[in-house]
């Protein structure tokens, strides 16, 4: 109506080219009052409450997002399946990020406004997520990152709306480089690394060196590579890496990336001539398939066939009798992300951010991946990684090689000291 | 043209002025936030149409230029904690250093050479701001207080944006308009004789890019106060792409027309990431049609609509073409010449 | 470094070559003939690789060889779709046009491609002869990778057979020098530029069913991919076979050369060696200046 209204007005004053662009711009700017005031009705009434998820769900990091946000939809499932949350159903409200903080910034601030999202789970990256984490902190509504790790998340852009699920960017290397001496001892070893030139591949390669080094271990760094993120060909790198004549070669490329730098590898004969050692979850291993080389040093941040526990297992039956695949990494943090904001909705007895920061600050939360504690001055979790050696032979029950070691390093031994500003 | 049609040609633009000042006072904070945006961008097409629409320089790496903005001001805060006004100061210089070099280089090369050496320069920009993450923040960009107290109020910001994209595009107005802009359109029209008359349309085309790097900046500076940071993505190839798109889809030959785009570009956006997570499906779809059914954008189709009215009515004649409008080129089709003439 | 292993170095290399030349071959062939930059180039490559993991299925082997030729004329089928259905309507129209249409395409594609084969990465093997690896002194080298690089190979022969040898290629020649002449000569234009874009697809389709193996396949790839194609074309020169051959093979070489020298500067190479050849020559290695 608004938009009729502005063009009967303007049609009765002239016929310049001035006059088309008033008129477009006003129905523009109607346009958008309009439907921005519709969603806010629709979205709060009928005893619901919803749940918003602003993850990258479309181009390459979707194989990450996906899966994260398979796990909290079966969390959100199963709880609407014993009665909901304090007596309210949960309803699910999804947007893309496009991995870009300026998207993701827009569709995180519509969930909160227009949708009225009583909490956030948030994006793959971590800029995303710092983007987010402004709006969580202005608008205060909790924001659980399950998969962006950055360490400035909880420490420099710390805010008490913020919930760390994962592993960060210090701990995980810290992880990677126990297991290192767990597996392979403290050297002396010649190390190449390749990692993407991206902040995490970037600031994950230095902490682990840092860490070696802090764990006594006595290393020679041979080449550093940092081909583009979403590469097609990481060919000249590992022949760059094979020339130098590393024993350890350190991967920190992920999802897809890795699966593609894993194939070529196998060719060029990477896994034969050196230890490697990556983030081979789940997802990894599964696409890799019964190629996967043997004696690789695997880190993730949860491996249900490292966990066997009846919570783990009951999980992974859940995941896969609803989609249809066993579920990854991103899968479980998902999952253990909502289920601990669950927990936090019941003890505070309200959806109140504030509250449920009170109620979950140290506090422990049963998760498939055990009982999880929240730090009480930085809200990250207390989690570790998964570590293994992968077997030489293929496992029955998945078509893959799993693994044939297992270590989980001490998260007492991982984590850092709180550092909030 | 007389005192009489330059008032009424002012008058719709300043009408919509009128409409965009009240807004923060109709308008929640997302929607006002959203216009914000779009105002912004409005000045990253112009300034890119400059060069797309006025010159016939098919820039896809205006990023480069926006982001050199952002990160200006981005930067500055953190290496050496200026306030944002000194950064706000320099980034339309930085613009201009960076856009004579680039230049220099790009266009030696035309037509789509130009396009994709454009986009090459680009993708350098963002992966050095990738890579260098010592300077640069890397991928995660560059977060923080970095604007005055002052630009934290939204209103303030509003109006901010609002002011400096308005003055700027009263300067681009009458860049295109003056002696030079003339010249420039003339060399689109015609490379050949414009050469034979003894133009240096070396020296046009580089004035052109410097100028539409230095606006490209200020709009990167005002997408600083829009997110308050920085981050790689906006020099990406992709983001180079948005303004051509915003000029097609609004009407590349019109002054105006990126402005529409944007708006149309901008909010369109936000209403399909709100209600459906096929954006790529719906935005593809918007810019086939407009690229099929209008030629010379959302605008250009209104003009001409206009005129179709005007006519039928029986009513007087439009009023002269006196430059306001970018003739299109001779490649882009005669129906829009003549329904732009 | 030893002489094997510079070898296998070298090898490496052509294998990245083999599949950007393919792809980029397409591109600078629809270029040459119809004056199109198709962005939605780099999405037939990505359908191409996703339709072979698709006949492919989680069985290794025989199957593998069907996908690698059901990719292309897959692709033939969705490029004829696309010159009858859009670019057709836009011949006459500038080069932005054109490719703001074709980003549009792109996208749309892209979005189809997350509906039909979802987020994950997919994977294939290489075919049960070509699983193992080649031995080069004291190095390996993959025997898939081996076939890739001499397909490349057949493919560029087969590519100047046709340009040189066939009326086809004769009218695609023509095209390119001077597309008034031959339309005077009573060509038919139109079936002309449908035969050339379908060649098009058919290569992006193929190129991407070839690399499947090499590489994951996910979302993402078509956008990857046409980046990679657009700068060797450029650098060959639109237009240009041979010279798209050239410059593949010299970016390759590049790239694996200078990630040992400075690594740290590797994925700005590719951009850097397309402005040094540019600003030197303004059309590329082989392409010829536009009227």
């Amino acid at each position: 109506m608004r938009e009729a209204f502005a063009f009967a007005r303007l049609r009765g004053r002239g016929r310049c080219s001035a006059f088309a662009v008033a008129l477009a711009t006003v129905c523009v700017l109607a346009g958008c009052g309009g439907s921005s005031g519709g969603d806010a009705t629709a979205s709060t009434g009928g005893g619901t409450v919803n749940v918003g998820v602003a993850s990258t769900l479309s181009g390459t990091f979707a194989a990450l997002g996906v899966p994260g946000l398979n796990g909290i939809k079966l969390a959100i499932n199963q709880i609407n399946h014993s009665g909901g949350l304090l007596g309210h159903k949960l309803h699910l409200v999804t947007a893309d990020d496009q991995i870009d903080p300026s998207t993701g910034a827009t569709v995180t601030r519509n969930l909160i406004l227009n949708h009225h999202v009583q909490v956030l789970f948030g994006s793959v990256s971590s800029a995303v997520a710092l983007a987010q984490a402004q709006l969580a902190e202005r608008y205060n509504v909790p924001l659980f990152l399950h998969m962006a790790n950055d360490i400035g998340l909880t420490t420099t852009h710390f805010s008490k709306q913020i919930y760390e699920i994962s592993t960060n960017t210090d701990m995980e290397p810290a992880a990677a480089a126990l297991a290192f001496v767990k597996f392979f001892g403290k050297g002396p070893v010649r190390i190449a690394t390749i990692t993407p030139d991206y902040s995490f591949g970037l600031d994950t390669v230095s902490a682990f060196l840092h860490d070696l080094k802090k764990d006594g271990v006595t290393y020679t760094v041979t080449t550093q590579q940092t081909p583009q993120l979403g590469a097609t060909s990481y060919t000249s790198n590992i022949s760059a890496v094979l020339s130098s004549n590393p024993q350890f070669v350190f991967v920190g490329e992920y999802g897809g990336d890795l699966v593609t730098l894993t194939k070529q590898g196998i060719g060029l004969g990477l896994f034969s001539k050196a230890k490697v050692g990556g983030m081979y979850g789940w997802d990894v291993v599964k696409a890799v398939g019964r190629q996967m080389p043997a004696g690789v040093m695997a880190w993730n941040r949860g491996a249900f066939w490292a966990e066997p526990s009846t919570a783990m297992s009951a999980f992974v039956t859940a995941y896969k009798s609803a989609y249809g695949a066993y579920p990854d990494e991103w899968s479980i943090n998902g999952y253990d992300a909502a289920e601990i904001w669950a927990e936090g909705v019941k003890k505070a007895g309200s959806f109140d951010a504030s509250k449920i920061a009170d109620a979950l600050g140290g506090a422990s939360v049963p998760t498939p991946r055990g009982s999880i504690t929240i730090r009480a001055c930085d809200h990250q979790a207390e989690v570790t990684e998964d570590t293994g050696i992968v077997a030489s032979s293929v496992n029955p029950t998945y078509g893959v090689p799993l693994w044939s070691k297992t270590y989980a390093p001490p998260v007492k031994q991982i984590i850092e000291p709180c550092s909030v500003p | 043209m007389t005192l009489g049609t330059a008032a009424r040609r002012g008058a719709i633009p300043a009408a919509v002025l009128v409409v965009l000042l009240v807004l923060p006072a109709l308008l929640g904070a997302t929607s006002l936030l959203d216009i914000q945006s779009a105002i912004a961008l409005a000045l990253f097409a112009c300034a890119t149409n400059l060069l797309v629409g006025y010159g016939g320089l098919v820039s896809f790496g205006q990023a480069a230029f926006y982001g050199t903005g952002a990160y200006t001001v981005a930067l500055m805060w953190m290496h050496w904690q200026t306030s944002f006004w000194l950064g706000f100061a320099a980034a339309p210089f930085v613009g201009a250093i960076a856009a004579l070099l680039v230049g220099l280089v790009a266009l030696r090369t035309r037509r789509l050479y130009f396009a994709l050496l454009t986009l090459a320069f680009s993708q350098l920009f963002y992966v050095i701001a990738l890579q260098q993450e010592k300077f640069t923040g890397g991928a995660n960009g560059v977060f923080g207080e970095i604007l005055p107290g002052f630009l934290n109020g939204m209103n303030n910001a509003y109006y901010f944006t609002l002011g400096v994209v308005v003055v700027a595009l009263l300067a681009l107005w009458w860049i295109t308009r003056s002696p030079f802009g003339m010249t420039l359109r003339a060399i689109r029209e015609n490379r050949e004789r414009a050469e034979a008359l003894g133009v240096n349309v070396f020296g046009h085309q580089l004035l052109a890019f410097v100028f539409a790097g230095v606006f490209c900046a200020l709009a990167g500076t005002l997408a600083v106060v829009h997110d308050s940071s920085a981050n790689p993505n906006i020099l990406n190839w992709t983001e180079s792409g948005y303004p051509v798109f915003m000029a097609v889809i609004g009407g590349q030959y019109l002054f105006l027309g990126p402005v529409v785009g944007a708006f149309i570009y901008e909010q369109g956006r936000d209403i399909v990431l709100a209600n459906s997570n096929d954006y790529q499906l719906v935005f593809g779809l918007l810019l086939l049609a407009v690229v099929l059914f209008a030629p010379d954008g959302v605008l250009g189709m209104v003009v001409r609509a206009g005129q179709w009215l005007g006519r039928r009515r029986g009513g007087s004649p439009l009023s002269p073409r006196d430059g306001d409008d970018v003739a299109s080129d001779d490649r882009a089709g005669s129906e829009t010449t003549v329904a732009l003439r | 470094m030893t002489l094997s292993s510079d070898i296998v170095t070298m090898l490496a290399a052509m294998t990245e070559a083999s599949y950007l030349f393919i792809a980029a071959a397409g591109l600078t062939l629809v270029f040459g003939a119809m004056r199109i930059i198709n962005i939605a180039h780099g999405s037939f490559y990505m359908y191409g690789a996703l339709i072979l993991t698709s006949v492919v299925g989680g069985v290794a082997g025989g199957r593998f060889w069907l996908g690698l030729l059901a990719a292309p004329l897959a692709l033939v089928g969705i490029g004829a779709g696309v010159e009858i259905g859009v670019l057709r309507r836009i011949y006459k129209r500038d080069h932005l046009v054109q490719l703001v249409a074709t980003y549009a395409l792109f996208l749309i594609f892209a979005d189809i491609a997350l509906h039909v084969w979802g987020s994950q990465p997919r994977s294939v093997n290489p075919p049960s002869p070509l699983d193992g690896s080649v031995v080069i002194g004291s190095g390996k080298f993959p025997s898939y990778d081996l076939f890739a690089i001499g397909a490349a190979v057949v493919v560029g022969a087969a590519l100047w057979a046709l340009l040189q040898r066939t009326a086809l290629g004769w009218r695609i020649r023509a095209a390119a020098e001077d597309p008034e002449i031959l339309a005077v000569s009573g060509t038919n234009v139109p079936l002309l530029s449908t035969s050339v874009f379908m060649i098009g697809a058919a290569l992006a389709g193929f190129a991407g069913a070839l690399a499947a193996p090499l590489e994951s396949v996910a979302p993402g790839l078509d956008a990857t991919i046409v980046v990679s194609a657009f700068i060797v074309a450029v650098i060959g020169g639109l237009g240009s076979v041979v010279g798209a051959a050239l410059a593949a093979i010299i970016i390759s070489l590049f790239d694996t050369v200078g990630v040992i020298w400075v690594p740290q500067w590797s994925s700005a190479f590719i951009y850097i060696a397309m402005i040094a050849v540019l600003a030197l020559r303004p059309w590329g290695l082989l392409g010829v200046a536009e009227r």
